[in-house]
């Protein structure tokens, strides 16, 4: 090879190759899809290619479910944020905050709702390393952000999340990377990235979101990235989920106790309380008179269920033109549990947060939520009567006049009571701070007359803050009798915003800010007439007074008298008789009263023989009253209800949905114009003529369209199933939002269809446990999930159950297990079966591996298809993989039938030819008799039958067998034992310890004994001994002579006596022939030759072999170096992990809640 | 904890059965006392025992406690669970009383029903077996139910004696449909069965004629058939008796019935029966008045929609299964008028419980 260099490259100017180059240069470059370059070729690829694409056209659709969630105004999507300890969970929530509301929270607690857009709030909620927390937060979650430490990878926890998620219907889940700045090598990183991105995809789906966090800029992750995370959850989308879209249940962000102090007091805080929760419903419509469960705590009884005022509403009218939300709507946040404000509600306390030196003359530090409270508590000067005798109410802020009432002083001061009552529902606090009821009550009246009590200067509001209203953060209205509270509670503080724009203190600013509710004056204004209507009768519940109303006035509209059949039926008391025969609720009670004694007469002689009222389907059909029938006329009058008649008043509504027969005629038409027309009667009989040609034209015209259709292309009038289905769904759901519009009354709407979801609650519960107050704690979420009736009830449970592939022990039956089922956690005792040859159902002691099997426990009912996982302790100082099942629950009933084997063994006593008797089986002649015609067996095989017991040992019996057995046969019988499921159900009741994670159910016997340091009894026949067996002897078979001669020579023993006598050949030597040594010489030389080769081959192999093995030690050798090094490697990594870690939990103290 | 479920309570004989059903249905243990408390012959019939066995038979874990005088039972119901059952009726009620309550049950069992019934097939107090078959399980379909139900009626009883046996085949549902139905429509045809047991066989070709001779004038479309039973399959009594049903083009079932009297001629019964039948339609609706309970019933066990239904004027027990609904599912009706004009017709509508069939099993 010569070592001249290659020439190098240069692009040719000339010629075709220039010329062609030169052309494409002018043409702009093709971008995107080249069309003629992928199109198919020949036929078959084009089939393959359609085929492809139909089938990727499929995979797109889904099944499609019932959004039972409303459009208009739907309730926050939770978005939870789930890892491990020290990841950057709190940072994260409190930047996320930070992005919508602009505040910092400075130790965001609880549920926090902002609102993301203009049709989108969300409830940020922060998940505790809890294992109970986990799961209750995988059952309420829209979103998932699970967070992953970048620098440490994958944790158990993690792991588990992602496993219960699953078995609870898998909500959507980001996952999001942190701690990246402790990468510091970027090829390192990369790495990282994408090993982490690679597990992460296998754990839910190929191409599932990650993001990744860099460092910590001000407590907070740099803005970009979490602008581009609220990006990414705001077009979140979400498929409802099969359980949330059929049960009601709520995230309460508010908890209060209402119990009465003096109650609790007297029994030392143990008493069940009464406790309100407060949050958005979601999932279905809730209903008052079901129970509903609280994770954690148990079934609970609601006692009231009342809408308030949204504390965080959606941006509304105003703002809806703008095609992006004010920056003002941005700073709504409702988190109570939090320190927005500085104010944080706790189950019977207000604390109020005041960040630095306060003074009460110092205007110059911003004044949050709570220090006005307490101001306005100082400056009251007045007593309750007083402020009220002087309170005046104007129907609109611009009105002049105040409206003068009748000064009852009693009614006044009545209604007054009335009012704080309610407030002291509404607000469980107000039970402790006495003062502050009071309070609120006052500023309820100031309300009232906001511009006459600033005239009036009554109270100087210490500060002059600008502000023209008061303001109350926690109350919310109690439903729609108290609108005066609602309109107080929704007033807009654009001035106070402004106020606070002109302090220069950003972070102080923000962080003494207020909650805000919205809300406008406008729709304020019309809210007190309806208040006065409601004012003339506030006795009776305004739905039925309504309706009375409404009702009288029918009654004066038309003649013939209607009857209100809703108020009839379920607003009084008459009896169903007396409803038909159309007796007058205001009357029946007196003549009731009158007939009493008559009433049981009248009906001896109108009902049948046996004078009493009959349960009967059909009625008395009544001859005389059918006579009627003869007259002529009134045959006549139904003609029109049949298909053939013309006239009559019933057909003009009842035309639709007959096509085939309808004849229409000019008559039938002008009657429903007569009916529709409002009252021009005139020109329906000038032109008669005309309608019919109308209504004959657009019938024709109708019928064309429907050829025309069908002749063109019959399958484009069909829809496929799909999109069918879909808009069954949308159709039905129109239907569902129409039909109840027109019912008004809030309430009266509930009760036809329950609490609509999106609608922010409050929900009272009675007989709670103090456990529940005593513990609350805030990081704890609370779950109030719905019940629906079924699952208020106890049962046996068949689950099919798989043990988890990370499990490391077997399950065992009769072990008691923590479910997670439905909204419930709960400990039982299940046994495990498998389906034998669909006979029975077979109990196993253990679960399989890498199987499924069925588990029965007795609990609470679940509906079939709920999926669940279970857990064998809750607490985290278990090691390993938590959950030890998963699976889902095929059948509910209230008896089972597992059976186990039951080996019942006997031993001949006496053998015949083919029966036996057989002892030690049984014990009495009577369970003889219950077995007999048994199948049994000997351990030989041979089957036989129970016969019949005999009278001497007590307990033995007849037998036949198929042959003779013998005495040394054990004779056995397979029967099967049913075993029932021990009534054992334990609801884990986390949240009334007072430390979380240490909640303990029932244990193993084991477990006891080692926590108590007993000895496991030993009993002396379950030790092992060493078997003896002595060898069995035969005898020989011996066959009576008579016996041989009979048998055919085949069958004949063949019994030859060894032969005594030397044969001919033994008794002659041989001598071999010269050739014939030669020959055998030759041969032997022979084999001796191959036996020595043989031999050195056998060698040489063994010599290879040796080397082989010696290669192969080696190898291993080598391996169990390196596997050394990566153990090291990981525990070093793993060292340097829990090294930082301390380092924060010195640095940030308090912080972390590691428990270990 | 979850054990104290709140006893429901009503008082008297009446409405025996729909309360049953809605305790069983809605899992709810139910208490009725002063059941005949102040009649000579008080506590309960043995027809009404009679049904009592026949739920805890076709349920599995019902406890039914009747107290020493009979005047009083509480029922702790179980589930339900079907399968085949064969049940002796006694001849004081017909086969209609007891199947009524297990039409309502059996679609919400663990299998599917086969239950064999055996006594009396039609009587003057309740469905015939004959309005069941053709009127009730059509009803059925409105919601869902098809396939597989069945009616057969192997022998006819009629009263006094009875001796007539059906078998009745019922699937089983995991929800039933949301029901929609407002349109009415106009009667497009006319059916009916005339039979007649240990009589001439004549009889029910009389009764045709007579039925004929009213109806004739609204519809051609009338079959009346003759349905006759003879030797074992006929029974122990004589007896004939005359159901017709009214179709109309949206599927709206009218029915009304005649059952042979003591001297009375079968003439006169078809005449009762077509009469009975002209004043049904004319009280219009789009469901009998005898099945406004069922219908009703299933509305409230559909899915979380609001179904719609229009009816006639609810009879006392319809008004009375409304209330004890609202007790059992907390569920109440809107009823309007259906139109402004007509006097008599309601629209009725509701929520659905969402109730899904929890004894159905996967396995």
């Amino acid at each position: 090879m010569d070592a001249r260099p290659h020439k190098a490259h240069h692009a040719s100017q000339s010629g075709a190759k220039a010329e062609k180059k030169k052309s494409a240069k002018g043409k702009e470059k093709q971008k995107g899809f080249n069309e003629k370059a992928f199109a198919p070729k020949s036929g078959r690829k084009a089939d393959r290619l359609g085929r492809r694409n139909v089938e990727r056209d499929q995979t797109r659709l889904h099944v499609p479910l019932v959004n039972r969630t409303p459009d208009d105004l739907p309730p926050p999507v939770i978005v939870a944020i789930v890892g491990p300890p020290g990841v950057g969970k709190t940072t994260l929530l409190k930047s996320l905050v930070r992005r919508y509301t602009k505040q910092t929270l400075n130790q965001p607690q609880g549920p926090i709702t902002v609102v993301a857009g203009k049709k989108k709030r969300i409830t940020f909620l922060e998940c505790n390393n809890d294992l109970g927390s986990m799961v209750d937060v995988a059952k309420v979650a829209d979103l998932i952000l699970l967070m992953i430490d970048g620098s440490y990878g994958f944790e158990m926890e993690t792991f588990e999340f992602l496993n219960i998620l699953q078995s609870h219907g898998f909500p959507k889940v980001i996952g999001i990377l942190s701690h990246l700045d402790l990468i510091k090598k970027a090829a390192t990183l990369r790495a990282t990235k994408k090993a982490l991105k690679k597990r992460f995809w296998t754990e839910i789906y190929q191409g599932a979101k990650l993001f990744y966090l860099s460092g910590v800029l001000n407590g907070r992750y740099p803005d970009q990235e979490i602008l581009n995370l609220s990006r990414f959850i705001s077009v979140m989308k979400f498929r409802p989920l099969v359980f949330r879209n059929s049960h009601p249940y709520l995230l309460a962000d508010r908890i209060e106790d209402l119990t009465p102090r003096e109650e609790i007091r007297e029994s030392k805080g143990k008493c069940d309380r009464i406790v309100t929760v407060y949050g958005y419903l979601r999932g279905t419509n809730l209903r008052l008179g079901t129970k509903v469960h609280i994770p954690g705590v148990g079934d609970l009884e609601m006692k009231s269920v009342s809408i308030l005022g949204d504390p965080c509403p959606m941006p509304d009218a105003d703002s809806e033109k703008r095609r992006k939300l004010s920056e003002k709507k941005k700073l709504l946040v409702h988190a109570p549990m939090s320190d927005v404000g500085g104010v944080i509600y706790d189950k019977d306390a207000v604390y109020i947060n005041v960040p630095g030196s306060f003074t009460r003359g110092n205007a110059d530090v911003p004044q949050g939520e709570g220090e006005r409270m307490v101001m306005d508590l100082q400056d009251v000067n007045a007593t309750l009567e007083d402020r009220v005798a002087k309170s005046q109410i104007k129907l609109f802020g611009t009105s002049l006049k105040p409206l003068v009432a009748d000064p009852g002083p009693s009614r006044l001061s009545e209604s007054a009571s009335e009012d704080e009552d309610e407030d002291s529902e509404d607000e469980g606090f107000g039970s402790e701070m006495e003062e502050d009821d009071f309070d609120s009550d006052v500023e309820d009246d100031e309300e009232i007359d906001e511009d006459e009590e600033d005239e009036q200067g009554v109270i100087g509001r210490g500060v002059n803050t600008g502000r023209t209203a008061p303001r109350v953060v926690h109350r919310t209205p109690a439903g729609p009798s108290t609108s005066t509270t609602k309109q107080s509670k929704e007033v807009d503080y654009a001035e106070s915003d402004s106020e606070l724009g002109d302090d220069d203190f950003d972070n102080f600013d923000s962080s003494s800010r207020r909650i805000r509710f919205a809300g406008d004056d406008e729709d304020n204004l019309d809210l007190p007439d309806e208040d006065d209507d409601d004012g003339d009768d506030e006795d009776v519940p305004r739905w039925k007074s309504d309706l009375s109303g409404k009702a009288s006035e029918a009654f004066k509209k038309s003649k013939t008298k209607k009857k209100d059949w809703i108020k009839l039926i379920y607003g009084s008391d008459l009896t169903p008789a007396q409803i038909i025969r159309g007796d007058d609720p205001q009357t029946s009670s007196t003549n009731e009263d009158d007939e009493d004694d008559i009433f049981t007469i009248k009906r001896l002689d109108v009902d049948g023989p046996s004078g009493e009222t009959v349960d009967r389907t059909k009625e008395v059909l009544n001859e005389e009253e059918l006579k009627q029938w003869e007259d002529e006329e009134l045959l006549d009058s139904i003609r029109g209800l049949f298909i053939t008649g013309s006239s009559g008043q019933g057909d003009a509504d009842r035309e639709g949905g007959d096509d085939g027969y309808e004849d229409l005629e000019g008559e039938d038409f002008e009657d429903l114009e007569a009916q529709e027309g409002s009252g021009d009667e005139q020109e329906n009989v000038q032109d008669p003529e005309a309608t019919k040609a109308a209504a004959l034209a657009a019938k024709k015209e109708a019928l064309k369209r429907k050829f025309d259709e069908q002749y063109d292309d019959p399958e484009s009038s069909k829809q496929d199933f799909y999109e069918e289905k879909k808009e069954e769904i949308n159709r039905q759901l129109e239907l569902n939002r129409a039909e109840f519009e027109d019912v008004l009354d809030p309430e009266a709407r509930a009760l036809v269809e329950g609490y609509k979801a999106g609608s922010y609650v409050r929900i009272e519960l009675t007989n709670v446990p103090c456990e529940m107050i005593e513990y609350f704690d805030p990081h704890f979420p609370i779950v109030v999930g719905g019940l629906l009736p079924a699952e208020e009830r106890m049962g046996y449970v068949q689950v099919r159950i798989k043990r988890h592939r990370w499990f490391t022990k077997t399950l065992k039956t009769n072990d008691p297990l923590i479910f997670s089922l439905g909204w419930r956690r709960f400990q039982t005792v299940p046994i495990y079966s498998l389906d034998d040859h669909s006979i029975r159902m077979r109990m196993l002691k253990y679960t399989p591996e890498h199987m499924h099997c069925y588990a029965t426990f007795y609990g609470p009912v679940s509906l079939p298809n709920t999926g669940f996982c279970a857990f064998n302790s809750f607490s985290s100082s278990a090691s390993g993989f938590r959950i030890s099942a998963t699976g889902v629950v095929l059948d509910i009933d209230r008896s089972v039938k597992i059976v186990k084997k039951l080996k019942l063994t006997g031993v001949p006593f006496k053998i015949f030819k083919n029966t036996a008797f057989i002892k030690d089986m049984f014990n009495s002649a009577l369970e003889v008799a219950k077995f007999e015609g048994a199948n049994i067996r000997t351990v030989s095989g041979i089957r036989g039958q129970v016969k019949k017991a005999l009278t001497k040992p007590e307990g033995a019996f007849r037998a036949t067998f198929e042959d003779k057995i013998l005495m040394s046969d054990i004779v056995f019988l397979r029967a099967w034992y049913t075993i029932q499921p021990r009534k054992f159900y334990n609801p884990v009741t986390t949240l009334l310890t007072s430390d979380k994670g240490a909640w303990q159910g029932m244990r193993l016997t084991g477990q006891v004994r080692l926590e108590q340091g007993v000895k496991t009894p030993l009993n002396v026949n379950s030790t092992y001994k060493k078997v003896e067996r002595t060898p069995r002897r035969f005898n020989p078979l011996r066959i009576p002579k008579n016996l041989q001669a009979s048998l055919p020579y085949a069958s004949k023993p063949k019994l030859v006596k060894a032969q005594t006598r030397q044969t001919y050949l033994q008794k002659r030597a041989v001598v071999l022939e010269p050739e014939e040594k030669k020959a055998v010489a030759l041969l032997q030389q022979i084999r001796a030759l191959r036996k020595d080769q043989v031999a050195r081959r056998k060698e040489k192999q063994n010599e290879r072999k040796a080397k082989y093995k010696e290669k192969l030690e080696k190898e291993e050798a080598k391996k169990d170096e390196k596997d050394k090094e990566k153990r090291k490697e990981y525990m070093r990594a793993a060292g340097m992990k829990s090294k930082r870690e301390a380092e924060k939990e010195e640095g940030r103290g308090s912080k972390r809640r590691r428990k270990d | 904890m979850s054990g104290t479920t709140s006893v429901l309570h009503f008082s008297g004989h009446q409405y025996l059965r729909h309360r049953l059903v809605l305790s069983i249905l809605s899992g709810k243990p139910v208490r009725i006392d002063k059941i005949r408390s102040d009649d000579k012959n008080p506590g309960l019939r043995d027809y009404e025992v009679s049904l009592l066995r026949l739920l805890e038979r076709i349920t599995n874990g019902t406890i039914i406690e009747i107290s020493v005088t009979g005047t009083a039972i509480l029922l702790k119901p179980g589930i339900i669970v079907g399968g085949s059952i064969t049940h002796e009726c006694p001849v004081s009620r017909s086969i209609g009383y007891f199947l009524e309550p297990i039409i309502m049950l059996a679609p919400f069992s663990k299998k599917p029903l086969n239950l064999t019934l055996r006594g009396i097939t039609s009587d003057e107090q309740d469905l015939s077996v004959d309005l069941i078959r053709t009127v009730t399980l059509p009803h059925l379909q409105l919601f869902g139910l098809s396939d597989e139900l069945e009616l057969r009626i192997k022998k006819r009883g009629s009263p006094p004696l009875g001796g007539g046996e059906i078998q009745f085949l019922c699937p089983v549902v995991k929800q039933v449909k949301t029901l929609n139905f407002v349109e009415p429509g106009r009667i497009k045809r006319i059916r009916g069965i005339a039979h007649a047991v240990r009589v001439s066989p004549q009889f029910s070709n009389r009764m045709i004629e007579a039925s004929r001779s009213v109806l004739n004038r609204y519809i051609p479309d009338i079959y009346l058939y003759s349905d006759v039973y003879k030797g074992e399959d006929s029974g122990k009594s004589p007896g004939y008796a005359l159901s017709l049903l009214a179709e109309s083009t949206t599927g709206a079932i009218h029915c009304s019935e005649a059952v042979s009297k003591p001297s009375a001629a079968p003439e006169d019964i078809a005449l009762l029966a077509s009469r009975a039948l002209l004043s049904e339609i004319k009280k219009g609706g789009c469901v009998d008045e005898k099945h406004q309970t069922l219908v009703l019933l299933m509305m409230v066990l559909g899915s979380e929609d609001v179904g719609r239904c229009r009816l006639g004027t609810p009879t006392e027990r319809t008004i009375q299964f409304l209330r004890d609904v609202r007790d059992c599912f907390g569920t109440s009706f809107k009823i309007v008028p259906a139109d402004s004009e007509s006097s008599n017709e309601l629209l009725f509508s509701c929520y659905g419980t969402g109730y899904v069939n929890a004894n159905r099993s996967l396995a």
